[in-house]
């Protein structure tokens, strides 16, 4: 049975809903810029491809209409390649990944795109009309909870103090702005052309956040809380695109596999604690490849919120020097659907950059569940 | 931004001024700079320090009450240097220099101007202390024949006089063409001055606020009597004089009175007046200089309890006491000549007053103004009193000003011996006239096209009538439906004579309405007063009826045969906007204050609010499709009683339509509205409303969750999540399926059933109650 692996990842840079450099970007625009400068830096003939696969939360509006097929469009890709939007909120474009290595493990195709894109300037969290089942909601509110609800139950249940929270945001900057400084970011950012402007480094990264500035902000979701703004991954505008090949694809293609796929898995848990979803995901996904936490050279944990990363770390025995190298949700930012493909490519990218066995990618999703991947370098 | 309302009120002006350039971004430069981009007029602001015309723009943004009508106005107005970006002025038609108060430095920059400037371009000052001839010296035939000075007040925005001076050498053309711009686009009273120091409103206001102090040390009253004195009785701002010091700023007052003593003559009253008072001197020095500074006469503290204590100066120790509410006897008197005949020392002391002032302002005519009708003018506009000091005169009686004088041995200024025991003012045949200095009766001028109610009222009788509403005829077929109960509130009478205007439509007595009244607010809402008693005596019959009949009047003015336009200014809350929800037009004041807000006293809109919200919000195109975007909307504007703070923001709430126009001189309010109304009454149609689609009971959760984020926040009362639940429901559709079309009828049951419902909670009876007492909603 042929290996799966991760060939190639790229992504837009992030950049803050409404006031960022991608808020006048549609969504479908963004996601083609990428997937084009994808294809053409692995030199692949498209036609090739056996499907692009689109994760995305919200997808309705700009995001709607089956986006991933549109987005073939836009991206100028043959029109043998299909398209399929996936929905798993925040765990969407990791759901893509994990779709395409099954179909390939089936046989049932030799390279995928599998891409994710969020746009929540234009589409908004929730969407244009929330409709909740009035029955669910009176029988069992949790399942509507709102993320910040659920980051205020994290800190409390697992007692994380608001210090400690921003301590950990503080060093997801710093080691965002690192890598940006350093240059680690580049090669992944596909500069993307907003009317006539060109936005190539990314938005959100606020390098002179200290523990004093973060401590004087007021509570984001509830009065007496302990989360913040400053402590919470900021909405965001993004696109990500990977090439997941089949082993014997990436050798035909002349294309160096950045990881290979070990195993997958999602798991389900409280709606109202969803922050710890990646503790089942990664428990189960781990137990599949036959290895332990101790046996992981890089993580990428998504951060949705500083209390439940570090809530997770705790549980599932993670050192925190292994931890989100490049910087974190916190600092780079979180476009719901493109976050996914985002962790998997930079576990691969830093798997293969530090050297090292077996790496994580987990994160989150609303309503409560998790998804975790693990990858082997090659 | 109202492009094209603009455009016409300048299309009949003769030289347009299409761009404008202020130099100076102070407060008065930035803030002239934001009303001509509110204007829509773009604009070049200039500083003479690097960047400091970008902080100014910036800094605006943040001010409250806001210098911008709209955050896209900001836009308009392009930064830049003087020393670099100079050349940014050459295509303007108008700069306006608003620069430190020093001629040298005025002069030095009106040369450079000359370098850049581009022909037939005018300049202006907005000096309000340098003489006009001191400014144009030595710089030119060409430069003075283009140069005025342009006095605006401040806020630019908000105050409504313009002062204009010209010299012997301004172009006729140049005058003309600025006041056409302060008067139609800029939206200001412009007032011809002479060019005297201080101009008019600040000469004497500036002699009234020096009186005002003086006679309180004299007569040994304290701050809140002389400001109890020196207001409502008067018709002057509450903030009386200590009040209105505190504002300015007491660090203002040296300043002005060094300005005046140097350029008016030894002998005249303000300077004889001038005079130094210890307590405020030390204020000053240690930075009490008001609500800009560490306090002033008045300051609040911390009480034990965290509470807000108001305390005021005692005006001999220096020293804060809790502040008093001014208990003289003759504050009681609602005649201003008996007040002033009063014995106690609040008498003695609106005499004393009266006399400086009155007998001041009776001498400066003609020296400062041509006419008493424009120092009454720009006193109404530039203080924002009620009366102008020759009004005031009238109350008295000029005999009895002149008795007065007499008898305390001080002179008898000509124009009051001039008119005797006569008055200033009189009405003959319906128009209002003032008495000329050449001892003629003038009529009060009206610049071109204004038409006041104020005038229609002098000289018809109303077509209906009763305590709370008049129809009056203002002529072309056209009604105007005055408000005229306290603050404009609707009751059944304004109701009644809603249902009377549309029955004389219906018979073809009249073929348009405008609804416009001239107080300071188009309508604060139903009478809830009215609602409370109701409710107390438990008549609950009897207000379901009233909500009822309301929402029939709403119906049948939208439904009416003719068209209606609704022309407000200043606040237009609760029940009044919701007369203007239900209008086929709205031409409004710029300044117009637009919401509903009857969440705020725990109650949902009952005449139709709901159900016009959710349809202009369905109906906007530029709406997100679905059911819920229309429900989202409106449930956020209703829930958090949103206001707009000026007309364009209520087109961006859609509580105006992109259709209807904006004025921005509120003299020109009614003739603009009528002439919007004589436009659609050819071929008119009443509207035709189209069924809504609601989400119904998903709807309701869906917005309940969103209640709750803010309730896990702390940010909404108990009571306000009954009020949020109820409004939920109605907004929703009650039952409805999304499949299913609701009925304006249906809707309008949904507002009485939650509006009766929230009105039988203790709840909103207490907020109904406190409302009433305080003026505002409680937190409960």
């Amino acid at each position: 049975m042929t290996d799966v692996v991760i060939a190639a990842y790229r992504r837009s840079p992030f950049h803050l809903a409404q006031k960022g450099g991608l808020a006048k970007v549609r969504p479908d625009e963004m996601a083609a810029q990428v997937v084009r400068a994808l294809v053409a830096e692995t030199g692949i003939d498209p036609a090739t491809i056996e499907d692009l696969v689109m994760g995305c939360a919200f997808p309705e509006g700009e995001q709607g209409l089956n986006l991933a097929k549109l987005v073939a469009f836009v991206a100028g890709l043959p029109e043998s390649v299909a398209g399929a939007t996936v929905n798993r909120f925040c765990g969407s474009s990791m759901q893509a990944v994990h779709q395409a290595a099954g179909a390939i493990r089936m046989g049932a195709g030799d390279a995928f795109l599998c891409c994710g894109v969020e746009s929540m300037t234009r589409v908004p969290m929730m969407g244009f009309n929330p409709m909740p089942h009035p029955g669910l909601a009176q029988d069992y509110p949790q399942a509507y909870v709102s993320m910040g609800e659920t980051a205020e139950n994290v800190a409390k249940l697992h007692q994380v103090p608001r210090a400690e929270q921003e301590a950990f945001a503080v060093r997801s900057h710093q080691k965002a702005a690192t890598a940006q400084r350093e240059g680690r970011l580049e090669a992944e950012i596909v500069p993307i052309e907003a009317g006539g402007k060109r936005v190539a480094q990314d938005g959100c990264i606020r390098p002179d956040t200290t523990a004093e500035t973060l401590a004087g902000l007021r509570p984001a979701f509830r009065a007496e809380g302990t989360v913040t703004a400053g402590t919470s991954s900021p909405l965001t505008d993004g696109a990500v695109a990977l090439l997941v090949c089949s082993a014997d694809y990436a050798k035909a293609h002349g294309l160096t596999p950045l990881a290979r796929v070990k195993a997958v898995a999602v798991a389900g848990c409280g709606p109202e604690v969803m922050g710890m979803g990646p503790v089942g995901a990664s428990a189960k996904a781990l137990a599949r490849a036959g290895i332990t936490a101790r046996d992981l050279d890089v993580v990428e944990l998504n951060e949705a919120f500083a209390s439940q990363a570090l809530a997770c770390m705790r549980e599932l025995g993670l050192d925190e020097a292994k931890v989100n190298l490049d910087g974190g949700a916190i600092a780079l930012g979180h476009p719901l659907g493109a976050t996914g493909a985002r962790i998997t490519g930079k576990a691969a990218q830093i798997l293969q950059r530090q050297g090292g066995r077996y790496a994580l990618a987990t994160q989150c999703i609303g309503g409560g569940q998790g998804i975790a991947t693990v990858l082997e370098a090659v | 931004m109202d492009g094209t309302l603009v455009a016409a009120a300048t299309a009949r002006t003769a030289p347009a001024i299409r761009k404008v350039g202020v130099v100076g971004a102070g407060v008065m430069g930035a803030g002239i700079a934001a009303q001509v981009a509110n204007a829509g007029v773009p604009v070049v602001l200039l500083d003479i320090v690097p960047g400091g015309a970008a902080k100014a723009i910036e800094r605006m943004l943040k001010t409250d009450p806001a210098p911008f009508m709209h955050r896209g106005a900001a836009r308009l107005v392009t930064p830049g240097d003087v020393g670099t970006d100079l050349a940014l002025l050459s295509d303007c038609d108008w700069i306006c220099e608003a620069i430190i108060e020093r001629p040298d430095a005025k002069r030095e920059l009106y040369a450079k101007l000359e370098g850049v400037r581009q022909p037939g371009s005018i300049v202006s000052s907005n000096t309000s202390t340098i003489p006009l001839a001191a400014l144009t010296e030595g710089l030119g035939d060409g430069f003075a024949a283009d140069f005025l000075i342009t006095h605006f007040f401040n806020p630019p925005r908000y105050m409504r006089l313009l002062e204009v001076v010209r010299g012997p050498q301004t172009r006729a053309e140049a005058v003309a063409a600025i006041t056409a711009f302060g008067d139609r686009t800029l939206g200001k009273t412009v007032i011809p001055c002479k060019d005297r120091p201080g101009f008019i409103a600040n000469r004497i206001g500036g002699l009234w606020m020096q009186s005002a102090i003086n006679r309180a040390f004299d007569l040994k009253l304290t701050v809140e009597e002389a400001d109890a004195v020196m207001s409502r009785p008067l018709g002057i701002p509450k903030t009386g004089v200590f009040g209105l010091l505190d504002l300015v700023g007491l660090d203002l007052m040296p300043h002005v009175a060094a300005s005046m003593k140097a350029t008016l003559p030894a002998e005249d009253a303000y300077v004889l007046g001038l005079r130094e008072h210890d307590v405020i001197l030390r204020m000053i020095a240690e930075g009490r200089t008001g609500r800009k500074g560490k306090g002033g006469f008045y300051t609040r503290e911390k009480g034990p309890a965290g509470e807000s204590l108001k305390r005021a100066i005692d005006l001999w120790t220096g020293e804060y006491r809790a502040s008093e509410k001014a208990q003289l006897e003759s504050l009681s008197l609602r005649d201003l000549r008996a007040l002033a005949e009063h014995p106690d020392r609040g008498g003695r002391y609106a005499r004393a007053v009266l006399l400086d002032l009155l007998g001041y302002a009776a001498s400066l005519v003609p020296e400062i103004a041509d006419s008493v009708a424009d120092v009454d003018a720009a006193m109404r506009l530039g203080y924002n009193w009620k009366y102008g000091p020759f009004e005031l005169i009238d109350r008295l009686g000029a005999a009895w000003l002149a008795k007065a004088l007499a008898e305390d041995g001080r002179p008898v200024p000509p124009l009051l011996r001039q008119v005797g025991d006569g008055s200033f003012y009189r009405v003959q045949a319906g128009t209002l006239e003032y008495l000329g200095t050449d001892g003629g009766w003038q009529a009060v001028p009206r610049p071109e096209g204004v038409l006041l109610l104020a005038d229609v009222k002098r000289r018809t009788t109303p077509l209906a009538r009763n305590g709370s509403a008049s129809l009056w005829d203002i002529g072309d077929g056209v009604a105007c439906l005055e408000f005229h109960t306290k603050m404009n509130a609707i009751d059944p009478g304004t109701v009644e004579l809603l249902g009377k205007a549309v029955a004389l439509g219906k018979k073809g007595t009249i073929k348009a309405l405008v609804i416009h009244n001239e107080g300071e607010q188009f309508s604060v809402g139903a009478n809830i007063g009215l609602a409370l008693f109701a409710a107390n005596i438990a008549a609950w019959g009897e207000i379901e009826g009233l909500i009822e009949q309301g929402q029939k009047a709403m119906l049948a003015l939208r439904n009416a045969p003719f068209p209606v336009v609704g022309a407000p200014s200043g606040m237009a809350l609760g029940g009044g906007c919701e007369i203007l929800l239900h209008c086929d037009a709205v031409q409004a004041h710029a300044e117009s204050y637009i919401g509903l807000v009857e969440v705020g006293v725990g109650l949902i809109p009952g005449w139709g609010g709901c159900t016009a919200m959710l349809r202009r919000w369905a109906e906007n195109p530029r709406a997100p499709k679905g059911p819920m975007p229309p429900v989202a909307k409106a449930f956020e504007m209703i829930s958090t009683a949103q206001v707009a703070k000026s007309a364009f923001e209520a087109k961006d709430m859609l509580l105006l339509r992109q259709t209807d126009g904006i004025t921005f001189n509120r003299d020109r309010l009614l003739a603009d509205a009528k002439a919007k109304a004589l436009s659609l009454v050819e071929g008119y149609a009443p509207p035709e409303p189209k069924p809504l689609r609601l989400p119904g009971e998903t709807g309701r959760v869906a917005l309940a969750m969103a209640v709750r984020q803010q309730q896990a926040l702390g940010r909404v009362t108990p009571h306000d999540i009954v009020v949020c639940e109820h409004l939920a429901q109605t907004l929703t559709g009650g039952r409805k399926d999304h499949t299913e079309e609701t009925t304006e009828a249906e809707l309008h049951a949904l507002e009485r059933r939650s509006f009766m419902a929230l009105l039988k909670t203790p709840a909103t009876l207490a907020r109904v109650e406190h409302m009433l007492e305080t003026g505002r909603p409680p937190r409960n």
